[in-house]
């Protein structure tokens, strides 16, 4: 039996593309606030989790799996293509995890994505985003108020030091410290 | 401003108690017991709150069992998160900003194995108890430091007097008395002029 539940105590309302596993406990009252994706399933949490006050921001098109015995308290998931995270994986207080930049880097698609954005508009599409899927393997523990950027694998076992901003593959066992984050160590 | 009889915050936007071993004197400020929703402590005086200091409401004290907390007089913390498992000391005058991270533990074992091992024996991650082996470091914030906001404090870490954090920074080793550091690491940009006097609250 999984259990979700809000804030307040009444029953968290998850969409129908949302799986969550046995022994989950899922809790926040803006977890699926920017919740869009139309894919089925969309979003798939693993058995004994403990995942409180997350926000799951997905775009029409993400997918996001979350594995088994994860916990995870005021995580920030922003996907527009994909996100995975393994087993046995624990993540600290204000975490997020982006798989998009959100806005092009050139200027000049910049100032078209700006006009595409505003109340000018008018129906025109978005220049294209940049996206990679973000994977974190298993058992790889992430401190608080860290941030890890599109594309970035995180090997198996790694140990991310709060504040760090990922911007590389981690590799398997590593400890990583810094924005840009640095290979300290291992564990 | 002191607690109501029953240990509530007067005016608390929050339906909560402050714990007994929490010594907030008279004439210290917080915003709501939200703040000691998550301090586990077991010691008498296991939080000490000096007169003068003001705790506003995102401020949490995530204490285990062992740990134990002193702010000092007029010290402001505007949301700081302090992960305690042995102590956590910040002297007088500190200007702590939002969403800063003090732990003076990583609570769980470094070793992925090991991390493993304890996630399956306890079988979910809610259950993970005090771990031993994950030794706490005491954390010291020496009078008139600043602190700015989105900064880590990791264990073991001593702040001298009159020192400066800039925002964003991760501080992993110590930092010299009136100096000035940033950076993720951080390290010093600057050093202060010291002050020749001490005012009285």
């Amino acid at each position: 039996m999984s259990e979700t539940h809000n804030a307040l105590e009444e029953r968290l309302v998850i969409p129908a593309n949302v799986q969550v596993g046995s022994d989950s406990v899922l809790t926040g009252k803006d977890t699926f606030r920017r919740f869009f994706s139309e894919l089925d399933p969309a979003l798939t949490i693993g058995a004994h989790c403990h995942i409180s006050g997350a926000q799951f921001a997905l775009g029409k098109r993400a997918s996001v799996h979350v594995g088994d015995y994860v916990f995870a308290a005021h995580l920030i998931v922003l996907a527009e293509q994909d996100i995975s995270i393994g087993n046995c994986v624990l993540i600290g207080f204000n975490v997020v995890l982006a798989d998009t930049d959100f806005h092009p880097i050139e200027p000049a698609a910049r100032m078209l994505d700006a006009i595409a954005v505003s109340p000018l508009a008018r129906g025109r599409a978005r220049p294209p985003i940049a996206c990679a899927p973000v994977i974190i393997e298993d058992d790889v523990w992430i401190g608080p108020n860290v941030t890890i950027l599109k594309g970035v694998r995180v090997g198996a076992g790694a140990f991310i030091e709060p504040g760090s901003l990922v911007t590389r593959d981690v590799p398997a066992r590593a400890r990583v410290l810094g924005n840009p984050a640095q290979i300290i160590g291992e564990v | 401003m002191p607690l109501l009889a029953d240990r509530r915050v007067p005016y608390d936007w929050f339906d909560g108690r402050v714990p007994d071993n929490v010594d907030i004197h008279d004439d210290a400020y917080i915003e709501s017991a939200f703040s000691f929703e998550e301090c586990r402590a077991l010691a008498p005086h296991a939080v000490r709150i000096a007169r003068g200091a003001h705790l506003y409401s995102a401020t949490i004290f995530d204490i285990g069992e062992r740990g134990r907390v002193e702010v000092g007089e007029c010290s402001m913390l505007n949301g700081a998160r302090l992960i305690c498992d042995e102590r956590i000391s910040i002297g007088a005058f500190a200007t702590i900003s939002w969403n800063v991270m003090f732990l003076d533990s990583y609570r769980v074992p470094t070793d992925p194995l090991l991390r493993r091992a304890l996630l399956k024996s306890v079988g979910h991650p809610r259950l993970l108890p005090f771990d031993p082996a994950a030794a706490a470091r005491a954390i010291t914030i020496h009078d008139n430091v600043w602190i700015g906001f989105d900064v880590c404090v990791l264990p073991g870490v001593t702040i001298g007097e009159g020192a400066v954090v800039g925002a964003r920074s991760v501080v992993t080793e110590d930092v010299a008395p009136y100096f000035v550091v940033a950076g993720n690491p951080a390290r010093p940009i600057r050093e202060l002029e010291r002050p020749s006097e001490r005012p009285t609250p």
